[in-house]
């Protein structure tokens, strides 16, 4: 059976809990569900080892190319995978601190696959889909500075595992 | 024509966030990067990160990739979304 995949790029903001009924809706062969919700923290860490505070984080996408990367991705999942339903939702635009930025639902029949299958599409997605983020905050001297966030070779080192 | 994008910081230490290249003489994205580096310091400059991504028509690639005319080109430093 084919796996029903949707993938929504979007500025609106989502609402985990309708999320998850629909993943639900009318699915009852799939006894296990796995979700992953990002959200914007207040703070990112300084040079120093201290915290700077972020009071927005402005995502900036590639249109186009972020749908079908991400699409690629579930795709991945679903030939890996013995899913029921792949449900991937990437904010783009200004964020306030606490906001919802991605959303990652999958249904299978026995948990492993859904957990499994949830965690490879996020390592994916923060390594290969065309997402950037900047963080502005106030700084120590109290000026407005925004700052593109590094890469980190963490993310890239998760691929491995799978 | 190529059409080439930029995002993020690389867009913004470039100000510009889209050009239109011709493609004459112009076989991969190697010679597309030297071409756009030839527009000047901040040019070469920016251009010459080697974490920089690429991407031909949408799909993440490599800078020996063939160019054909009409095709879609955009760099960006390493993706953080998320």
């Amino acid at each position: 059976m084919s796996v029903d995949i949707s993938i929504a790029v979007q500025a609106e903001g989502f609402d985990p809990g309708a999320e998850y009924r629909q993943l639900r809706r009318a699915n009852c062969e799939d006894g296990a569900t796995a979700m992953f919700v990002g959200n914007v923290r207040d703070f990112s860490p300084d040079d120093a080892g201290g915290k700077q505070s972020v009071s927005v984080l402005e995502l900036e996408h590639y249109p186009g190319m972020a749908e079908s990367a991400l699409t690629d991705i579930a795709r991945e999942a679903a030939q890996r995978w013995p899913l029921g339903r792949v449900r991937v939702i990437h904010r783009f635009g200004p964020l306030a601190a606490g906001d919802e930025i991605v959303f990652v639902g999958t249904t299978s029949a026995h948990r492993q696959a859904s957990l499994d299958a949830c965690a490879f599409i996020m390592d994916f997605l923060k390594s290969r889909a065309p997402f950037w983020k900047k963080e502005v905050g106030v700084g120590k001297d109290g000026k407005t500075q925004g700052s593109w966030v590094e890469a980190r070779s963490s993310d890239e080192q998760a691929l491995k595992k799978w | 024509m190529i059409k080439v994008l930029f995002f993020a910081s690389l867009r913004e230490q470039l100000d510009c966030d889209a050009v239109d290249v011709a493609a004459d003489g112009l076989d991969t994205i190697d010679d597309l990067r030297n071409s756009l580096g030839a527009r000047g310091e901040a040019w070469q400059k920016a251009l010459a990160d080697e974490r920089l991504q690429v991407a031909l028509t949408q799909q993440l690639s490599t800078s020996d990739a063939t160019l054909q005319d009409g095709d879609e080109v955009a760099f960006f430093p390493p993706v953080t979304g998320g």
